[in-house]
């Protein structure tokens, strides 16, 4: 009886999980931005920050500072530039970030690298 | 006179056997048929990624840290991977001598688990023949990091994977042990139209004992879904080692293309390769407390 009941409980805690069961993939549920790397308009405020602060910010601000590398305000960016470059794209030599957690997205990497060849502008 | 005397001792000699059988057969009649359950089929509760047949008895809590450090082919001056470490915590228990359940969390991907582990058949000799021990483990991965689109909408569910898997093990002899785990892998979401949010794969395991404290185990899935044309490269994970037991602990030191340590980051999201040595050193250290002490010893 106490086997019964157990078995139940926890069949039916596993079924809140299993009822939300979807077969989805980015493409398909954001059509609109899948497809669509903004190549064009790639700014410091309106590109480079939104990628820092999804991928990098979460240790590297004031209030975890990984590796004591800070990458919070533009001027910590521009001088950490050529590492950043090194790290995002994970290439020998550089330590492959983010750690644990894949790799940065091609999309943000292609902004990155025109952000740089442009000149690394502030704006 | 002689030959009388041997006729008579071997006479005595034949009765003897004859009663000896006839008490045998009384021994047997009174002793009621026992069964006798396999136990130790693999040291650990894991064969070293994924699970083993092992279950915490009841009242008995694992404390597991796990840790995969980076690839062998990332050179010396990362101390071949050594200087890049991930870490998975987990807390197990044993609510029942048939069910385990055990909470977790992963640095990769920052994903929290759970799981329960039903065990459905025992391996045994004796009233009962059994020849193979089978559970059923159920799992499920919550990934919270970030998604890299904060403007999109986010669903929760996205964030959701489940594992279904059925563990299948022999104790063959009192050094080897053999298991085999059909699995099956749903991911709610994945990256594009070619990925599959299912994956379907099994999983073959062995233990090999070698000193009385020490086994060398080999662990490999194969995926069945076709795994070239994928936003992502994956490969089947591999995992070679030792267990090493010590009193109270068990450490479990192997190498492994897989950085992932819960079913659903190795099963379809194992992407080093062993030919180009993606290799990781990892270990799993487990400390098993005792919670609640029984009154008489565990039926097992």
């Amino acid at each position: 009886m106490k086997r019964l009941f157990i078995s139940l409980a926890i069949i039916t805690i596993f079924s809140f999980f299993i009822v939300s069961c979807y077969y989805d993939n980015e493409e398909a549920l954001y059509p609109s931005l899948s497809n669509s790397c903004d190549t064009t308009n790639v700014t410091y405020s309106g590109t480079i920050v939104p990628i820092l602060n999804n991928n990098c910010l979460g240790c590297h601000s004031a209030a975890a500072t990984g590796g004591s590398i800070l990458l919070t305000t533009y001027d910590e960016v521009v001088a950490r530039a050529p590492r950043i470059t090194g790290s995002m794209k994970q290439l020998s030599g550089f330590s492959a970030m983010p750690k644990g957690g894949g790799k940065v997205s091609s999309c943000s990497i292609t902004q990155w690298d025109i952000w740089v060849r442009k000149g690394m502008l502030n704006n | 006179m002689r030959r009388l005397s041997l006729t008579f001792l071997l006479s005595l000699i034949g009765l003897g056997i004859f009663a000896q059988d006839d008490l045998m057969n009384i021994l047997n009649q009174n002793t009621p048929s026992e069964t006798n359950y396999t136990t130790a089929t693999f040291k650990s509760t894991r064969i070293m990624n994924g699970h083993s047949i092992e279950r915490m008895p009841s009242g008995q809590l694992d404390v597991r840290i796990s840790h995969r450090f980076g690839t062998l082919n990332s050179g010396g001056y990362n101390f071949f991977g050594l200087d890049q470490s991930n870490i998975h915590l987990g807390l197990e228990y044993g609510i029942t001598n048939w069910l385990m359940i055990g909470v977790g969390r992963s640095e990769f991907e920052k994903t929290f688990d759970g799981f329960a582990k039903f065990s459905i058949l025992r391996q045994s000799t004796g009233a009962k023949e059994m020849p193979v021990s089978v559970s059923v483990l159920t799992s499920v991965a919550l990934k919270t990091l970030k998604f890299p689109d904060q403007t999109r909408t986010n669903y929760y569910t996205s964030r959701l994977a489940y594992v279904g898997q059925v563990l299948v093990a022999r104790k063959i002899n009192e050094i080897f042990s053999v298991q085999l785990t059909p699995s099956y892998v749903h991911r709610n979401l994945v990256a594009t139209e070619l990925d599959p949010n299912d994956i379907w794969a099994l999983g073959a395991g062995a233990r090999l004992k070698v000193t009385k404290r020490i086994s060398l185990n080999g662990e490999y899935y194969a995926i069945a879904n076709p795994k070239t044309y994928l936003s992502q490269q994956i490969y089947n994970p591999l995992s070679v080692g030792f267990d090493i037991e010590t009193g109270g602990h068990v450490f479990q030191l192997f190498f492994t293309n897989s950085l992932g340590m819960t079913e659903k980051q190795f099963i379809g999201g194992t992407t080093g390769q062993w030919k180009k040595g993606d290799i990781h050193f990892g270990f799993n250290i487990s400390r098993v407390f005792t919670l609640k002490k029984h009154k008489k010893a565990p039926n097992y």
